[in-house]
Order: structure tokens, then sequence, then C-alpha cells
């Protein structure tokens, strides 16, 4: 199982000096109007403004006093903690091919992006989604804001298992129901489903403000469709549909396209919504995406 | 509609099987993908199923499968019947004694005769009729036709015998009539429900009984007794349910010893006694009362002849002679009997001087001795003899083994019925010559049927053969009297007169004869039959009476006698009514059998081809669209 990788220590330390690419200044916005960016306590240094009663004195800026003979305060841009939600599939679909392990590589990126956002001290989770018998079943951790509980997430990664139909948008429902400040959401699919639904559950997260990253998880096996060839009556695992049909090297050139269709098409519709997307091909390719393929797209730095 | 044999249902199970495979198609390799979406560009799904599929080749060989199983079961329907012409009748004629019973101005065949006509007159144009006739077994007396005169010749033909109509004859009957649609049966008496039952399910079977009288007398049988010393007695019965008079005579040769008026109360059964007689001979009984049935109004007997005739016995063995020499004088005590030791046995003309008469029989046991020449030979446990002897052409038997004992088997002993079955000493086991006749068999250690008694007229003259060995005074213990029985019939037969023969009607008779023999029967008709390689000619008297065979100069009087109680009781209105569920079956029969049987066999057969060509079609299809590696 690839997803007791992500708690091997010797795979943790790879993972150490990275850091996640998210945005931690936002800018106030009311309606289509810009306010300005939150002010507050932090490190980075923002401007300088006249000193009014009130101010907090720890901010006054005594160089300039002496230099100038005014009472100034220093501001800071604020030091801003972050949400971050891991959003993993759990769909039957992320099962499938075994050998593949999709569901696996899906949880190891998760629990590495959670581990790596825990450089940051930011508040972060993994959640993992799938419809059973009509109803969205989303799970998640507490939020983790330190390293030394990162291991909190180990129980909840081994415990997911691969079942029930992908429903995104019932998932990013669920997800803003729960009424959680604007953050940054990973979501971490094969996007098996229908392109509409993929659309409309990314919009409506960008739309809640959330910075989402999109990491499209795809089998190796599956990818390059390797089916013995023959009659074979294929099933789908998630709705249970029949259908019979010639495996052949015709068979695997469609399956082919019609994957690379899916990958293009999700594509097209990250990029139309401002949102980072990442290929995760192959479950042998853990370490090579995390340290390049995120970084490269700049999901983590 | 129905089925003409269901147990052919077992062949349905080849539609169990067809579903197992089915099935077992059903569960071909399936493989689990992650989303159907993958395939959405895949060419050619052949079909999406959820749960049951219409699968049009299942279809095809299910639908195949199941009129095959209805074509072998026989399936039909009953169509009326088409009138008009093309139809075959069977005109079936029982031939029994009973059927010669006079009633009114003809008998009851001509009664029947009548009615056939009748029938044929009043058939449409075109349909064809058959002549069946049985008694002792069925005879086709003319082949289906539509020629009036053919049919009126053969009716003509036909002729009662004197002999009882078995029922397995009237099987035999049916079952020759079975290619007609109709099956016209004569009798007069009705037949079992279960053959009609039979005979109706191909056909529709009309019954006609015919005569109602029941006035018939009948010698039942004919003792001549021993002349000079026993009465003789003849037993006659009345079948009729009133009173009879009865005027009975019985003459031996041309003179008549007794003649009387008798009254028989109804269906009463008498004994006469008459005699002694004086002298042995022929011994004629005859009913002089005009009745129903001729056949059996007539009996002959013979009156064994107390003649002088010598006679040989040869035995080893003491104790045998004597015993031998005892049994030929209770069967004759005028026997002239010599016995002497076989080693002993001079032979020929040295054993009584050139003077003494001729030897009348010679009885050997366990010994053979071709010196003794006599007219008539018994052979008792007769032995296996050396590689330079055999035995004379004209006795024909071979002695292949001895046994240390045997049992005598009661079902296969002819004549000597009565006997029961009991365990005999050392027998041999004997090949009996094909011109012989057996009179009985036995099973002994991994023998399942040995000649034990057998007798015939050979060249040389009738021999007879007893198989068993009776020494230790075999033939005069009183727990093996069937020995005796055996014995004493044996003698009295190869001593009766050879040119005189008393056997019943229907019994297989067969005479020595030189080339063809002439046989002049009781009507007077005259007929030749050819004799045999044995130099044997071999005749079935079915006429009561005197037969008279000619061949090479002599002359062999075959008297036949016919008495059967079943036959002979005309009582037919009785038994009608007692077979009642009888005729109620026949009609019932006819009821069903109202319509015409048509078997589906060919619309089902084109019905399965049909389903297999469209089958062929859609495969022939598939191959073209996806190769034949997936057919």
């Amino acid at each position: 199982m690839l997803e007791a990788r992500a708690f091997e220590p010797e795979f943790l330390r790879k993972l150490d000096r990275l850091v996640l690419g998210i945005k931690r200044a936002r800018t106030v916005r009311a309606g289509q109007r810009a306010l300005g960016r939150i002010q507050g306590l932090g490190i980075e240094p923002e401007n300088f403004k006249a000193y009014a009663p009130g101010d907090d004195l720890r901010f006054l800026d005594w160089n300039a006093f002496a230099r100038f003979d005014e009472l100034m305060l220093r501001t800071y841009r604020v030091d801003r903690q972050v949400e971050v939600t891991a959003l993993v599939d759990a769909s039957a679909s992320m099962g499938l091919p075994e050998r593949d392990d999709k569901l696996g590589l899906a949880l190891a990126i998760g629990a590495s992006l959670a581990y790596i956002g825990m450089a940051d001290n930011d508040a972060v989770r993994i959640g993992a989604f799938a419809m059973h018998r009509g109803a969205m079943k989303l799970d998640a951790t507490p939020f983790h804001r330190r390293r030394e509980s990162y291991l909190n997430f180990r129980p909840f990664v081994m415990s997911v298992k691969a079942g029930g139909e992908t429903r995104l948008g019932a998932a990013v429902d669920q997800l803003l129901l729960q009424r959680r400040p604007a953050g940054t959401v990973v979501v971490i699919s094969d996007f098996l489903v229908n392109e509409s639904d993929v659309e409309d559950a990314l919009k409506r997260l960008v739309a809640a403000r959330h910075e989402v990253k999109v990491v499209h998880v795809m089998g190796e096996q599956e990818s390059i469709a390797a089916y013995p060839s023959g009659l074979f009556r294929v099933r789908d695992a998630e709705t249970g549909e029949v259908r019979e049909t010639v495996l052949g090297p015709a068979t695997a050139a469609a399956i082919r396209r019609k994957i690379e269709k899916i990958a293009v098409r999700v594509r097209e519709i990250c990029t139309m919504h401002a949102i980072t997307y990442a290929q995760a091909v192959g479950a042998g390719n853990l370490e090579s995406i995390i340290e390049r393929e995120l970084p490269r797209l700049g999901i983590v730095r | 509609m129905g089925l003409l044999n269901p147990q052919n249902f077992v062949y349905g199970l080849s539609l169990a099987l067809l579903v197992l495979i089915y099935l077992r198609s059903r569960s071909r390799p399936a493989i689990e993908v992650s989303s159907l979406m993958l395939f959405d560009e895949v060419p050619a799904p052949v079909a999406s199923v959820r749960h049951v599929r219409i699968e049009p080749l299942f279809w095809l060989e299910m639908a195949t499968l199941t009129a095959l199983t209805l074509a072998i079961a026989g399936l039909y329907v009953m169509r009326p019947r088409t009138p008009g012409h093309g139809r075959i009748h069977a005109l079936v004629f029982d031939l029994g004694a009973g059927m010669s019973a006079r009633e009114g101005s003809g008998t009851r065949l001509d009664q029947a005769r009548r009615d056939a006509m009748e029938i044929i007159n009043q058939a449409p144009a075109g349909d064809e009729f058959s002549v069946i006739a049985y008694a002792l077994e069925a005879q086709a007396r003319h082949p289906q036709t539509a020629n009036l005169a053919d049919l009126h010749k053969a009716l003509d033909d036909l002729a009662p015998m004197a002999v009882p109509a078995r029922t397995v004859a009237l099987r035999a009957a049916l079952i020759r009539a079975r290619g007609a649609s109709e099956i016209e049966l004569f009798a007069d008496r009705p037949p079992a429900a279960a053959i009609l039952a039979d005979a109706a399910s191909t056909a529709r079977v009309n019954f006609h009984l015919v005569g109602s009288g029941d006035s018939n007398l009948a010698i039942v049988s004919l003792a001549p007794g021993i002349p000079g010393s026993t009465r003789g007695r003849a037993v006659i019965r009345n079948f009729s349910a009133r009173p009879y008079p009865c005027e009975l005579a019985i003459d031996l040769g041309n003179r008549e010893e007794f003649h009387q008026t008798l009254m028989l109360a109804p269906r009463e059964q008498v004994v006469v006694p008459f005699g002694p007689l004086k002298t042995g001979g022929v011994l004629h009984a005859r009913i002089l009362t005009p009745d129903a049935i001729d056949a059996d109004n007539d009996r002959y007997a013979y009156a064994p002849s107390d003649g002088a005739a010598r006679v040989l016995v040869l035995s080893p063995d003491a104790a045998v002679r004597d015993d031998i020499a005892r049994v030929l004088l209770a069967v004759n005590a005028n026997f002239q009997i010599e016995t002497a030791d076989p080693v002993k046995y001079p032979g020929g003309a040295n054993a009584s001087g050139a003077n003494a008469k001729p030897l009348e029989l010679a009885v050997m046991h366990d010994c053979y001795v071709p010196a003794a020449v006599a007219a008539s030979t018994l052979l008792i446990y007769p032995p296996q003899l050396g590689k330079n002897l055999r035995y004379a052409a004209g006795i024909g038997i071979s002695v292949n083994a001895t046994l240390p004992s045997a049992d005598i088997r009661s079902d296969a002993m002819g004549e000597a019925r009565g006997i029961e079955s009991l365990t005999l000493g050392a027998t041999r086991i004997v090949a009996i010559p094909e011109w012989m006749d057996l009179i009985a068999t036995a099973t002994g250690p991994a023998h399942s049927s040995i000649p034990l008694a057998a007798i015939g007229r050979g060249a040389g003259g009738p021999v007879g053969v007893l198989a068993f060995d009776i020494r230790d005074h075999l033939l005069l213990a009183p727990d093996h009297l069937d020995a005796l029985v055996l014995t004493v019939d044996l003698i009295k037969q190869l001593t009766a007169p050879r040119d005189i023969l008393i056997v019943p009607t229907g019994a297989d008779v067969s005479l020595p004869a030189s080339g063809a023999a002439r046989v002049t029967q009781p009507d007077a008709s005259v007929r030749t039959v050819t004799a045999d390689k044995w130099g044997r000619v071999r005749i079935r008297p079915l006429q009561a009476g005197r037969y008279s065979v000619e061949s090479g100069g002599e002359t062999t009087q075959v008297f036949a006698n016919y008495y059967d109680a079943t036959e002979s009781d005309l009582g037919a209105k009785s038994q009608a009514e007692a077979n009642a569920p009888a005729e109620n079956a026949a009609t019932a029969s006819n009821a069903q059998s109202a319509g015409e049987v048509q078997p589906l066999v060919f619309i089902l057969v084109a019905l399965a081809l049909l389903a297999l060509t469209i089958e062929s079609a859609i495969l022939i299809g598939h191959a073209g669209r996806w190769g034949m590696r997936h057919v």
C-alpha cells in the first residue's frame, strides 16, 4: 500500500525542505472593489504611518522618531495562517486497476502535502469522499498544525478504502457547508466523472475564495490500456453497468484516446478558473511527483 | 392434441443443458474497470446488460431443441376425419371353431362375411380394404386393395378352423392392421378391453359381434378302456342354457359299439360308459343330434390291440431287465418278452431262430446293440459309444456326456405336463436329431436344458429315447411315478400302429414319407406336401376328422380331435355381458378416435431447421463484423 510510504521517516526527510506554494497575503475585497491588504501582526514590513492614540506602542519606530522627531509606527503584513485541505477521491474507480494503486498514490500525495503544509504551521487536514448508496460520504481528519501531530493522520489515511461513486460536486457542497475560512483545497482525483460535475465543483470552490489546486491521478496500466485480448464482459466498478466488448489493440488505442481527452478537458477547466493543475501518473513515481512535478507547477516550493 | 410417447420428453434434458451452456457463457471472463467512460470510444460494444439479456442465439437454439423434443415425443393434433376416399380399412376375422356355429341359414362366419360386404359396399369409392384372419395365429389373407372382385373372393375363401381363437393371434392380427385408419373386427365374442385400447391408439376400431345362440354339445374326451378288460367312457357336455338331447354313437372300426340318446341338463357334463371293447382299433364317437358346432361332435381314440408281439429287453443290469419286463406286461399283457445281457446277446437270426416272428420293440438300457433289429426301438440311458462305434443312421442320436443328476422341468414336458418336477439320477446328455419330438427336458449342473425324453419316426421306424438311468428300481419307486409315466407313454406310442395317429387339431404332425406325400383332408380336398431332408412330411390339421397321408404306397391315417371348452361355449350373450367393460372400452376408443391423428413431426422439424438457418445467418453476420475468433 503506497499510502504507508507517506509515513516513512526516510520519505519524510525529503519533504522537510519543501513548503506549500500558497498565497498568504490576501486582498480584502468588497464586491469587485479592492479595499487593501490585510495588515496586522507579522514580520514582513508593510508601511509606516503616523502615530495615533491607541496604537500599539510596541511598533513605534524609535529610529525614525530620533531622526525626524515624529512618532511613526511601522506596520507589518499580517502573518496569515492558511487552512489547507487535501481532498482525496476515494471512489471505486480509484481502486482500479489494482496494480496501479491510484488511491494509494492519491493518499500519499495528500499526506505529503499535509506534511509539507505543517512546515509553516498551517492548519492541515485530509479528507476523503465518495458517494455511497446515493449519499455523499465526506470523511476528514481534524486540522493539525504542527509536524509533531503528523502521525495523527496515519490511522485515517490507512483506513480509507476505495468504494462508491465519484460525485465531486456533492463532495464540494458538503465541504462548503462546513463554513470554514477560505483556504487552500487540493483536489486529488482520477476525474473519471462527468466533466460538467468537475467544472461545477471547481467553480464553486473558487467562488468560495479557496485557493484550489488539482492533482490528476492516473495509473500507469490504465493510461496505456493494458488489458488482455479477447471477448470480455467489462463491468463499471462504480455503477455496476456491464458491457460486452472485444478487447484488443483497437480498443486499447480508443481507451488511450479517451484518457487523453479527459486529461485535456480537466486541464482546460483548471486553466479557465486559474487553478493549478498537475498530473500524477504512476504509483511508482511518487517521489519524483513530490520532488519534481509539484514544485515545477508551484504547488510546493 | 396429445403426445404419442411422453417418455421421450427425456430428450428435453437437452434444454437444461442449453441453459447451462448459456449460463456458462454468461460467466465468461469479466473485467472490472474503473469506469466505462474509458470505453466510450471503443468501436462496437456487443450489448449492454444489467440483469436479463435477450440473446437471440440462445432463444433460437431453445426453439430448435424444443421443436425437436416435441417431434420425438410425437406431438400430434386431432383433426376431423376427412370424409370421402382414401381411407384404408382392415377387415379382421375370427376363424376359430366358434365361427363355424350354425345360426339360421348360415354360420357365424357367413354373418360376418355379410356384414363385411355391407361395409365394403357402403364405403366411398377409393377406399381400400385388407383382409386379415386369425385363429391359432394371424394371417393376412389379402393385402389392401380397392378391387371389389378380389375382396369378394378373399372373403369367400375364409373358412372356420377347428381350433380355438387365441388371444395372441388376435393381438398379432390387430398389429398387422395398424396401417389402416379403420379396423373392422368380426368375432363371436368380445375381446379384452386392453387389446382394443391398444389398437384404438392408431386407428378407429369397430367391433362387430356376430352370433347369439348357445345350443352346442361337445365330446369332451373319449377313453377306450382296455379291450376285454375295462370299460371305456365318453364325456359329453351341454353348453346350452337349456336341456338338450344328445344322440351318441360310438363305433369301433365299422362296427357300432354304443348308441344311445341322452338328455343333458343345462350346462351339464356327463360321463357315458361303454364296453369293454372286445378288440382294439380306432374308436369313433359321434354326436348325431344337430347342434351349432360340428367339429366337437366327433372324437377318435385308439384302443390298444392285445395282440401278441415280441419285445426284446437288453440291459447289463438284471434288475433293470426285470423292471422293464414288468412295465411292458402292464402295457400289454400279451407281449412276448425276451431279456438278455447285451454282452451275451447273439443278435440277428441267432437270437430266436430263423422262424421267429420279427421283433416289435427293442428296449436297450445302457447299451446299444446294432444287431438287435426291431420295428421300433426304445433307448434308455443310451451309452456314449467309442470312436469306432456309432448309432445307426436310423436312430440318429449321439451322446455327449453324463451328468450325475438332473431335474425334470415341469414346464417343458408336453403331454406329460402333469408330472411334478423332481430330481433324477444319472442322466446322459443326448443330442436329439431334428426329426424327433421332445417330450420332456431337464436341467442339470451347468446345463439349462437337457433332452430327457423324445420320440420320432425315422427311416428305420419309430425311435424313443429316455436319457435318465432307471437302475435301483427307479421305475417301480412310488416317489418317481413321473419316470414311470414317461416310460409307459413312450412304450405306448412306440407300439401303437404306425399307420394310425390321433392328434389334437392345431398340432404339428410329422410323418415319414418318401418324396412327396398326398394329403386328403376331412373335407375331401387333396393337397401335396413335400418331404424334408430327413424324409418326413409335416402337416397341421386345422379341421377335425380324418386325414389320409399317402406316400410311397403306404397310407397313414391321422385323426384330428377338436375340443376347447372356451371356444365351444357359445354363450356369447352371457360372455358379452361379462365383458361389458370391453365393449365400453371399444366404444370409448371409438369416440376417442373419432378424429384423425395428425402428427406434427414435419412441421416441428421444419421449425427447427428454420431456427437453425436464422441462427447460422446471425453467426455469419457476427463473423463478418468482428472476425471468426469472436463468433
